[in-house]
């Protein structure tokens, strides 16, 4: 986890000098903001690069995160962690946008919630993972429906707590940990090919 | 003991399982083989989630890289602003300053040209002085609203695709005319030996055509002559046409003056001031002239149908005759082979010898009823328009300003308040400005800069009091813009046709601007103390 993406990796020091960039930044100071963009952009990027469906996408939300990022500035609190209040503005962007653009079906799965799943083996499960490189993991992902590809990437990604998940997806915060698993039962079964039936939901192909 | 199920394991890994049971799995797993083996393989599934999801595998795009990142947004909304200035500026003096100086260089120049595209200034005198200044304003504002919307679409390629395609259009577009044979000059002359095998378009102030025009004659001028053959049909915009030839098809034609003393094959119809069909003309088909004066000497071998101010008919018509005007003179040569009907403010002159299919039916117009139907036509245009604006300056409000809008709507709600307070605010004003102007208290300027301010609040005024309306008819809006905006729609349509009524309709207004100014007066007040509370608090 590099220090860019989780800034908890910083030493004292850095923490220090970006809470005075922030505190400068919410003064209106452009030198500090345009500091605060170099070191999120790329992370806020990626992220968007993640759950949205095209790379065109990815660029248009990540150029909105930040201008909305910058409206909003002064509403942060610095008792929370920066990037985690980045994330969670840049989650509820992009997932308003995903709700937007697809309509309900593909976000809430509905009935499919209830039929429980089958339980691993352990020792296949190990097998399946460590055969996959980090681009067909990708590829995988792109295949998954919204809220689950949305899901894996706050955690895995944003490393973003369950509260701040709960939050983004609109669901309660018990269920978090069922959407996780569910979205990572469906991954295997596009890794193993069982979710061959579902599409493949991005027209250009991954650059990687 | 049982093994724990993925759930729990995957929980636990996560730090999301609560600690008593977090315990009881810890020791399950170390004697457990199976689920030490599933932990792990949920473990190893998080990491390579994560290396998969944060490897750096694609570079930053480079309109996020620019150093000032951040303020590419501005840069395009500059760009787009700075394309849109250039779009207009391209439009304008390549493509409406040249039409409006072939049209003066016709004949009806500058301001007469509304007037003259409307009915020659016959009608509709007052039209100029319909769209008043307040509703152009409000068009510009919505023109740059909808840049501002579309901002964000021009960010997109598919967007600028569509916007170059259109460009392309654009420019497409005058090829097909292009296919023509186009002329322009001072004076543009086709003689007699001369045939051109095309379509033909013209311009300048004057062109005579004594040859031959295999196809349509296209014309814009100040005096246009033809005394040659056209076979196809003739559109003219002209300060004055005389046409002394031969037309095939149509004739087609705007013009302060046009005298018809050859033969058109197919139908004509006119928009002129005077027109004169002389005694040497053909009307093959029918006639169909709005003007101030027709003198119809020729031969109109259909009908007639016309909205003229005078006419005198001498010569025959084959068909029927519908004719709308002041006053109809038809005299001893004249014939009318079909039935003929005449509205006008006088009784049509009859010489004994014009031989009739049958008596002119009369209907005596009133001119004061004459006047006031045409009032009436204008204030209906004149209410279609405002309506219009009123509600598209509705939906901006709703959209840019939602919760001034709220505030202010549940102000109007109150009814009593508002309606005292706007009746305040007038007065207020009337004393602000008198005292202004009268007295120099505060510079004729300033008194006049006043009441500018005040008119935008007497407009707007009717937005409100038509939603509160609209919200009485149709129940309370919901969050839903489009309900609010369709309660805004019908609250305007009433309060418009309420505002048509004789003596009601002023008072109506009155009171719409008195509700509406103090309810937006009161959303202002309660806006601002909100704003100072959330800073305050």
């Amino acid at each position: 986890m590099d220090a860019q993406r989780h800034p908890e990796g910083m030493n004292p020091a850095e923490q220090a000098g970006e809470r005075e960039r922030i505190a400068r930044a919410q003064d209106g100071d452009a030198e500090a903001w345009g500091e605060l963009y170099r070191q999120y952009a790329q992370a806020i990027f990626r992220f968007c690069r993640r759950v949205m469906p095209t790379r065109e996408d990815a660029e248009d939300a990540t150029m909105d995160i930040f201008v909305k990022v910058r409206q909003k500035l002064a509403q942060y609190d610095s008792s929370h962690l920066f990037s985690a209040w980045l994330y969670r503005v840049a989650a509820n962007h992009c997932w308003d946008l995903l709700r937007r653009r697809k309509g309900r079906q593909d976000l809430e799965t509905g009935e499919i919630e209830n039929i429980p799943l089958e339980h691993p083996d352990p020792g296949q499960l190990e097998q399946l993972i460590e055969r996959r490189t980090s681009q067909e993991v990708r590829r995988a992902l792109d295949k998954l429906p919204a809220r689950a590809r949305m899901a894996l990437v706050l955690r895995y990604y944003s490393d973003m707590s369950y509260d701040d998940i709960a939050a983004t997806l609109g669901v309660r915060r018990a269920f978090v940990g069922v959407v996780l698993l569910r979205a990572r039962h469906e991954l295997r079964d596009v890794l193993t090919e069982k979710g061959a039936t579902s599409a493949p939901r991005r027209a250009a192909g991954d650059t990687a | 003991m049982n093994h724990f199920d993925e759930m729990a394991c995957l929980l636990y890994l996560e730090g999301q399982l609560d600690p008593p049971r977090a315990r009881e799995l810890a020791a399950h797993s170390n004697e457990c083989a199976a689920c030490r083996t599933l932990l792990h393989a949920l473990e190893r599934e998080s990491s390579v989630l994560a290396a998969a999801l944060t490897e750096d595998n694609e570079p930053m795009p480079a309109r996020l890289l620019n150093t000032r990142g951040w303020g590419v947004p501005s840069w395009v909304w500059t760009l787009a602003f700075g394309a849109f200035a250039a779009g207009a500026y391209w439009l304008w003096t390549d493509n409406v300053d040249p039409w409006l100086q072939q049209l003066s260089n016709a004949g009806f120049g500058g301001t007469d040209l509304l007037s003259m595209v409307l009915f020659s200034g016959a009608f509709w005198k007052g039209w100029s002085s319909m769209i008043d200044a307040m509703q152009i304003t409000f068009f510009f504002i919505l023109g740059i609203a909808a840049i501002g919307l579309l901002r964000r679409w021009l960010r997109r390629s598919a967007a600028i695709a569509v916007v170059m395609s259109a460009l392309a259009l654009l420019l497409a577009l005058p090829q097909p005319a292009g296919a023509a044979e186009t002329r322009r000059g001072r004076s543009v002359l086709v003689p007699a030996t001369e045939t051109v095998h095309n379509d033909l378009i013209v311009t300048g102030p004057i062109v005579r055509i004594d040859g031959t025009v295999e196809g349509d004659l296209i014309a814009f001028t100040r005096d246009l002559t033809v005394t040659g053959h056209v076979t196809g049909d003739i559109i003219a915009f002209a300060g004055q046409m005389r046409m002394d030839g031969i037309v095939d098809g149509n004739l087609r034609v705007a013009a302060n003056q046009v005298t018809i003393e050859g033969t058109v094959g197919k139908n004509v119809t006119v928009l002129a001031n005077t027109l004169d069909l002389t005694s040497k003309g053909q009307v093959g088909g029918g006639l169909i002239a709005l003007g101030a004066d027709a003198d119809l000497d020729g031969h109109i071998h259909r009908d007639l149908l016309g909205i003229i101010g005078t006419t005198d008919l001498h010569g025959a018509i084959g068909g029927q005759l519908w004719l709308r005007g002041g006053s109809l003179d038809v005299t001893s040569t004249a014939e009318i082979g079909g039935p003929a009907i005449f509205l006008g403010a006088q009784q049509p002159t009859v010489a004994s010898g014009a031989k009739l299919a049958s008596p002119i039916r009369v209907e005596i117009t009133q001119e004061a009823r004459r006047f006031r139907r045409r009032s009436a036509e204008r204030l209906a245009i004149r209410q279609i328009f405002s309506y219009v604006a009123a509600l598209l300056l509705g939906v901006l409000l709703v959209t840019v300003l939602p919760g001034f809008f709220r505030a202010t709507l549940r102000e109007a709600g109150r009814i009593g308040l508002p309606i005292g307070v706007g009746a305040l605010a007038l007065l207020a004003g009337i004393v602000l400005l008198i005292l202004g102007v009268l007295l120099l208290f505060v510079g004729v300027g300033a008194g006049i800069a006043g009441v500018l301010g005040y008119a935008p609040i007497l407009y707007v005024a009717q937005v409100f009091v038509g939603a509160w309306l609209g919200n009485k008819v149709l129940g309370e809006a919901s969050n839903n813009t489009s309900a609010v905006v369709g309660r805004i729609a019908l609250g305007l349509l009433i309060l418009h046709l309420a505002g048509l009524i004789p003596v009601l309709g002023p008072l109506v207004w009155l009171a719409v601007a008195l509700w509406g100014t103090g309810a937006i007066l009161l959303g202002f007040y309660r806006m601002s103390r909100a704003e100072s509370a959330a800073v305050s608090a």
